[in-house]
């Protein structure tokens, strides 16, 4: 563990300054994205598309092309086969996503075998390392974050009917099949920028536990959407700064921060509507 | 009130489910503006799937379905007001507020790329006061009974100044001043506003005091015509059962009726 001067020295330092700014950025565009996941009941997308990612930057390291850029065009393609099988109804769709994550883990792992690991980080790839990302990565964050916010901002009321009920949405004429494919190709591309900070292990638990937090809270869905990045962001500096101090993995310190916060979350709701209850009945008995 | 000009029109429409199943048969059904179309049938006859295929939910394998004299699209659908079948209590963490899930209504008549606005927050207040349920407004639907929810989904679908409303048993879950009262202001809205309505209900008495024409539906149609047409024999043939309207029009499900306390002791 670290001393307090230390640790103050360090938060000065660029580079912890950059995995700060861009797991904010992160957190923001993924937990938005995942109230509108966790609503439609499609919370193992993540999972998918993150191992998806994976398939696809093996496929770029094989074949010695931009290994991001090969595992953004993987995850895209996958992204909207999870929504077709999805809206089949051939397979549910939690087996689409299972056998896609397969998919995507068992390509990465053989091509990465094929030629002898590449010279890849594979734990890096894994598990993120949000101390290493330069000022690209934390551009691309930001690009996907504006592009994440400007298309729920544009199509929020469709975005929200089809989350509400999409049977209700399509007899009223809304194109609910479009706003699929787009919650599906936008969480693909919060994924492949993600990679970097928390790896394709835990990202999907960036997507989930934010929106699950909020939802426990929250009094509306507005106030859920806006709830959630703040849960997000909390989470994602007092995870780092955990991190910092005990000198343990950042990305698996964040999401461990984000599943604590929600457990304290749940175990307040607990005590305050039974002391709620209690408090009723004594109020009747009386 | 009734017109003759047309506003939904099914011709020889079949549907299948599986590919075998026939969940209906050489349907052909005029609907004409300002009708209260009452759709009776026994369980499973079809009247979901009637009305599915005219949102849009359920394509036919065969046959044509128009809506506004066009083809079922987004643009035709922006003109009608749906009620599903009651389902489930949303979920205990639906974040959606009742004031939300009415405003989604206006969704449609907004069309894309607009906000909405204060035409339609008006719009939304004036409906929630219609159904009696603007206390509810900042409740969350996860805290609503069955029939306070199906009031919002009611509302949901008026809010957009319907031309046609679509009920699919509207009223399945609801006390009973609740139900007299959706029933109240349905009535009006057909009889002032002159919205067309369709409506698919098991209670056979609301169909006899509430609709000008009927359609009995038992995978094809059996029936249709005038409510007046509508009498014990028929009702009797139709369901296989016995079933008398009295002369004050209260329908009488015949065993039902005769079982006394004395039967039960």
């Amino acid at each position: 563990m670290i001393m307090l001067s230390s640790l103050l020295s360090l938060l000065m330092e660029p580079f912890i300054q950059r995995a700060f700014l861009v797991g904010i950025i992160i957190a923001l565009a993924s937990s938005v994205l995942g109230v509108f996941i966790v609503l439609k009941k499609i919370s193992l997308i993540g999972d998918g598309l993150a191992h998806t990612a994976f398939g696809g930057l093996a496929l770029g390291y094989y074949l010695d092309v931009v290994p991001l850029w090969a595992a953004a065009v993987v995850v895209v393609v996958g992204a909207i086969g999870i929504t077709k099988s999805t809206r089949s109804k051939k397979i549910s769709g939690d087996a689409a996503v299972a056998v896609i994550l397969q998919l995507g883990l068992a390509s990465g792992v053989v091509l990465l075998s094929l030629a002898r690991g590449f010279g890849v980080n594979l734990d890096s790839l894994l598990f993120g390392s949000i101390l290493l990302v330069d000022s690209t990565q934390i551009l691309t964050a930001g690009v996907v974050l504006v592009l994440t916010l400007g298309v729920i901002l544009v199509f929020y009321k469709e975005l929200q009917y089809t989350t509400f009920d999409e049977s209700q949405a399509r007899a009223s004429g809304i194109s609910t099949s479009f706003f699929d494919y787009l919650i599906s190709v936008l969480t693909g591309i919060v994924v492949i920028a993600s990679i970097p900070i928390v790896g394709v292990l835990l990202i999907s638990a960036m997507i989930v536990i934010p929106a699950l937090m909020s939802l426990q809270v929250s009094s509306s869905f507005k106030h859920t959407l806006i709830l959630s990045p703040v849960f997000s962001t909390i989470s994602v500096i007092a995870g780092l700064l955990i991190s910092i101090i005990l000198d343990t993995a950042s990305g698996a310190t964040i999401v461990l921060t984000a599943i604590l916060g929600l457990i304290l979350i749940l175990g307040f709701k607990r005590i305050s509507s039974t002391s709620k209850q209690r408090s009723q009945s004594q109020s009747i008995q009386s | 009130m009734s017109s003759e000009k047309t506003v939904a029109r099914f011709v020889d429409v079949d549907v299948t489910y599986g590919g075998d199943v026939d969940a209906l048969s050489h349907i052909t059904l005029d609907i004409y503006e300002g009708d209260f179309l009452g759709i009776i049938g026994p369980n499973g006859a079809g009247k979901t799937t009637l009305l599915n295929v005219l949102l849009g939910l359920t394509p036919p394998k065969r046959g044509s379905v128009s809506l506004f004299g066009g083809s079922v699209s987004a643009s035709g659908l922006r003109r009608v007001g749906y009620v599903p079948q009651k389902v489930a209590t949303a979920e205990a963490n639906s974040p959606f507020t009742v004031y939300e899930t009415v405003l989604m209504g206006r969704t449609p008549r907004a069309g894309p790329l607009h906000r909405l606005g204060h035409e339609d927050y008006n719009k939304a207040e004036e409906v929630l006061r219609l159904l009696g349920i603007h206390e509810l407004s900042r409740r969350k639907m996860g805290e609503l009974s069955g029939g306070q929810s199906q009031r919002v989904l009611m509302a949901k679908a008026l809010v957009g100044d319907p031309d046609l409303l679509v009920l699919d048993e509207p009223t399945s879950g609801v006390d009973s001043p609740s139900r007299v009262e959706i029933y109240r202001i349905l009535a009006e809205l057909n009889r002032v506003r002159g919205i067309t309505m369709m409506l698919s209900t098991h209670d056979i008495g609301v169909v006899k005091s509430l609709t000008n024409r009927v359609a009995f539906l038992h995978r094809s149609l059996l029936f249709q015509g005038s409510t007046s047409e509508l009498s014990d024999q028929v009702l009797s043939r139709m369901y296989d059962y016995p079933i008398e309207i009295t002369e004050d029009g209260r329908v009488c499900d015949y065993p039902l009726e005769h079982l006394t306390h004395n039967d039960h002791a």
